[in-house]
């Protein structure tokens, strides 16, 4: 939505294409906030927020992009803001601030802790203001690619069946991570890596797909996110001994050390027998009622209803879980992808600011401050380009294909199949990894992709039909995973969420200061490597 | 556990309608959408119902149970499968039924449009820093800025269904969003288009709205307080607000409602003289007391201290009202004495500074 809208004020004729309503985007579920160096709160400035980026990404960011990211941040919040973001606010009135983990300063923006769904909501309304047309539940199933260039998409029509194509000078893919390759994890149903897997398909590799960040503190069993603003409001990890256990990991940052430190310490207890039923305690009843209540509402009400317990009360059950997709779609600082008119940018993408491991409150600043620069790159490359006709027998071949899809009866149903990719792919690729496990889930992977070769729709309608959709999101995340495993079985290192604890427990700056690319040539994916880009930090020991 | 659902299935093509049962083996955590998903992978891909965060803040699973309107991943299943007791699932109320439980939220979308739902501070947009606004001014919004426009309000709206083009809890809580925020610069324009004919005042303050909000946004409040800053503003001009302000004026003046000045107060002094004859038909039955002498209650002192509490509560009354209006407080947490909340005045036009530095 921030490309559209930064697209339309450029002058371009825009619309938006979503297979749900924008404002159920899953950028809604982001709670804790976002960051920039407005400095409301300490002395701060976008050198501290790169310098703390950097070295969160565990040296594989690309300095330059987190350079524009941290240096543009505070404007755009501040649009944000005048657009009428309801952020919380300091004493004086000012845009409050709070620490968040591995941030030398407190210096990440908030709304309570609904901070992603106010910023979408208020997206949406600048949207609405300039009455930006939205194709709503259309599903992006296949790029247009002709002469060289993306032309547009084909999409399925949810709501009255059928492909339609849309075509288009340029395209941006804002469609998020891919989180449901994981049984656990913090992410919607809606993501499936669409896309990732869009932009693989024609050709254009994608980068770090081995970094699936672990969010350390997600709710048993279901995996919903309780916000690191819990920890950043001064909440405290317990074993089942009731220790405060980061002091054996993190004895300065302690609960506010980086997310990949926290994942690997709470599964080491877990693993090594201090854990409680598969979890370990995040304590928020020393806050006190009042500033769970002011600050933590919805961590509240997430784990009254779906853990039945009341943290005023009672400390909350969590483990990690599977919840941001650092790698992504490869892009230039502009989101330009490898093919001319397409565009990534959020979570799908990997420009890369974020390296081997996220801070939090860095993903919604960068689908902000990228948004608007990748919305400004399209428009003026539309403006400046002709449209080139959409050749039709391209649709004509999707529709062939999807009617062999909807014409077969017989076979498994893909649910199984979902499954068994997600339950694997925990065991297998999770937080701790190790080549015999990575082997073993390849070949896992090869069982799934034949048994979805014969995939059976059971809903042949036209009206609303996501059960044939839900089949193809199947599909994006088979071919995700086929990325992931090479990528992350030829990283011999361990560097942020790559943990490689059995074989490789260091970083190996001399060998694999890279990032992996993965395309795909001939049906068959490639690995590659590119180099990291460094400016002003070169790569130090990481302690927190 | 073992879980039984009846669901009305629907397709808008054919216009077919039937109720299915289902019986499903489903985790002891699992919620409705839990259940559905069930149903869907193991026993019919064709039923259809929309879903995406399954953690309450997508807004995609309204639907109805057992005629309410929910959020399907809030409602957890345990409780009602151990009663024995077997739901009935359907699609919300007051939307065209597309398919099964997704209904079309065009009209809803289409309302909320129709309050201009994006901030309009009145001048031009200045980026350099933010504006300089109090948290407890912020917190006039809070609870409206918590709607997912999920659509269950809309669902339930009593008097939408009598006006389909009444613009309804989300619409109108959407705009007190505006109303309410401190650096709106068009309170005055928004209050006039919320008087407007199917505006605040055709709500029936039925609270099925508040009740079934799933995120505690209490549109009704919202209307309610739409409501008040009307009438502090002089937009009075709705049989609504004069109805309003005539049980205010009775109440204060001699502590009871006198019906036979409610009638000309709130539809006009034309309006009334047609009614006389009605009018007469009742006093002659004793249902309405003589106009003269005004008829004043024993204790209506105790009338009138209430009233001047009331109106020194926040937002010239407006939060005062709501508690007044409130059937039951909700017991939340520190809110034990009901609603506490005291909404910091705002005053229209007056706009938030830049910070400085």
């Amino acid at each position: 939505m921030r490309a559209a809208i930064e697209a339309h004020d450029s002058g371009a004729d825009v619309a938006l294409l979503s297979k749900i309503h924008p404002v159920r985007s899953h950028s809604g579920a982001a709670e804790g906030g976002i960051n920039a160096a407005l400095g409301n709160a300490s002395e701060d400035d976008p050198d501290k927020h790169t310098f703390d980026t950097v070295k969160g990404s565990d040296y594989l960011g690309d300095q330059d992009a987190i350079e524009i990211l941290c240096y543009e941040a505070p404007e755009d919040v501040y649009q944000l803001e005048n657009w009428g973001a309801v952020f919380s606010r300091t004493e004086d009135g000012r845009i409050a601030q709070r620490p968040f983990g591995a941030a030398g300063e407190p210096r990440t923006a908030y709304a309570a802790d609904i901070t992603g769904h106010v910023l979408v909501h208020v997206l949406y309304e600048q949207v609405m203001k300039r009455d930006i047309p939205a194709y709503e539940e259309f599903f992006a199933w296949k790029l247009v690619v002709d002469d060289d260039r993306c032309q547009g998409v084909i999409a399925w029509d949810l709501v009255n069946g059928g492909l339609k194509t849309i075509g288009a000078k340029t395209v941006v893919l804002a469609t998020g991570g891919a989180g449901r390759l994981y049984v656990g994890t913090t992410n919607a149903y809606a993501c499936t890596g669409d896309g990732m897997a869009l932009a693989l398909r024609a050709g254009v590799p994608l980068k770090d797909m081995e970094m699936m960040q672990f969010h350390p503190t997600t709710l048993s069993p279901t995996g919903i996110l309780i916000t690191e603003g819990c920890r950043g409001e001064g909440a405290y990890l317990l074993n089942s001994e009731g220790e405060r256990f980061l002091k054996d990991y993190a004895p300065n940052a302690m609960e506010l050390a980086s997310r990949d430190v926290i994942s690997r310490a709470e599964q080491t207890e877990i693993d090594e027998g201090r854990g409680i039923d598969g979890s370990v305690l995040l304590d928020l009843r020393h806050l006190g009622a009042e500033r769970i209540i002011e600050r933590l509402h919805g961590t509240r009400e997430l784990s009254m209803t779906y853990a039945l317990i009341d943290p005023i009360h009672e400390p909350i059950p969590v483990r990690p879980g599977a919840h941001y997709h650092m790698g992504g779609v490869d892009t230039d600082v502009w989101g330009q992808t490898e093919l001319t008119g397409l565009y990534a940018v959020g979570e799908c993408a990997c420009v890369s600011t974020h390296g081997a491991n996220r801070l939090g409150g860095n993903a919604l600043m960068e689908t902000i401050t990228y948004g608007r620069r990748v919305g400004q790159h399209a428009a003026d490359w539309a403006l400046t380009h002709t449209t080139v006709a959409v050749p039709e027998s391209q649709q004509t071949d999707a529709e062939r294909e999807l009617e062999a899809l909807l014409d077969r009866s017989k076979g498994e149903r893909p649910w199984a199949i979902r499954d068994e990719l997600a339950t694997t792919m925990h065991e297998n690729f999770g937080v701790f990894r190790r080549e015999d496990q990575m082997k073993k889930q390849g070949k896992i992977v090869e069982k799934l992709r034949e048994r979805f070769e014969n995939v059976v729709v059971e809903d042949k309608g036209t009206l609303f039909n996501n059960d044939v959709t839900q089949a193809l999101e199947l599909g994006f995340l088979l071919d995700l995973a086929e990325c992931m495993i090479p990528a992350g079985i030829e990283r011999k290192e361990s560097r942020g969420a790559h943990a490689r604890p059995h074989d490789y427990p260091d970083r190996d700056d001399e060998n694999f200061l890279k990032h992996t690319l993965t395309r795909l040539v001939d049906g068959k994916v490639e690995l590659d490597w590119k180099p990291v880009n460094i400016t002003k930090y070169p790569p130090q020991e990481r302690t927190y | 556990m073992d879980v039984a659902l009846k669901i009305w299935r629907y397709d808008s093509r054919t216009g077919e309608r039937k109720l299915e049962e289902f019986e499903v083996d489903a985790p002891e955590w699992a919620c409705l959408l839990d259940v559905l998903d069930i149903i869907k992978d193991k026993h019919d891909g064709t039923l259809a119902y929309r879903k995406s965060c399954r953690m309450m803040i997508c807004g995609s699973c309204g639907m109805r149970m057992d005629g309410r309107a929910v959020l399907a991943c809030k409602e957890r299943m345990q409780p009602i499968a151990e009663a024995g007791h077997v739901p009935v699932i359907s699609a919300m109320g007051n939307l065209p039924i597309v398919k099964d439980l997704v209904v079309d939220m065009g009209p809803f979308w289409n309302k909320i449009r129709s309050v201009k739902p994006w901030l309009d501070p009145g001048y031009d947009e200045v980026t350099e820093k933010e504006r300089i606004v109090s948290q407890q001014q912020m917190n006039a919004i809070q609870k409206e800025s918590l709607c997912i426009m999920c659509g269950c309000c809309v669902s339930e709206c009593n008097s939408m269904e009598a006006d389909p083009a009444f613009l309804g809890p989300a619409a109108l809580a959407k705009g007190f969003r505006f109303v309410g925020d401190p650096r709106e610069g068009n309170q005055v324009e928004r209050l006039v288009a919320y008087n407007d004919e199917h505006g605040i005042w055709d709500c029936t303050r039925c609270y099925f709205c508040n009740e079934r909000c799933p995120k505690g946004v209490d549109p009704r409040d919202a209307i309610a307080k739409l409501g008040a800053e009307s009438i502090e503003q002089g937009i009075d001009h709705d049989m609504g607000a004069k109805h309003a302000k005539w049980f205010v004026t009775s109440a204060k003046t001699t502590g009871w409602l006198r019906e036979t000045e409610l009638v000309p107060k709130t539809q006009g002094i034309l309006s009334a003289v047609k009614q006389t004859g009605f009018a007469l038909g009742l006093a002659r039955k004793g249902k309405v007391p003589p106009p003269f002498p005004p008829h004043v209650a024993d204790r209506v002192k105790e009338a009138r201290a209430l009233h001047d509490l009331v109106g020194q509560q926040g937002r010239g009354g407006a939060d005062g009202i709501i508690q007044m209006e409130r059937a039951l407080a909700r017991a939340e947490h520190g809110e034990a004495e009901g609603a506490h909340r005291v909404s910091p005045e705002v005053t229209p036009g007056v706009q938030p500074p830049v910070a400085e530095g």
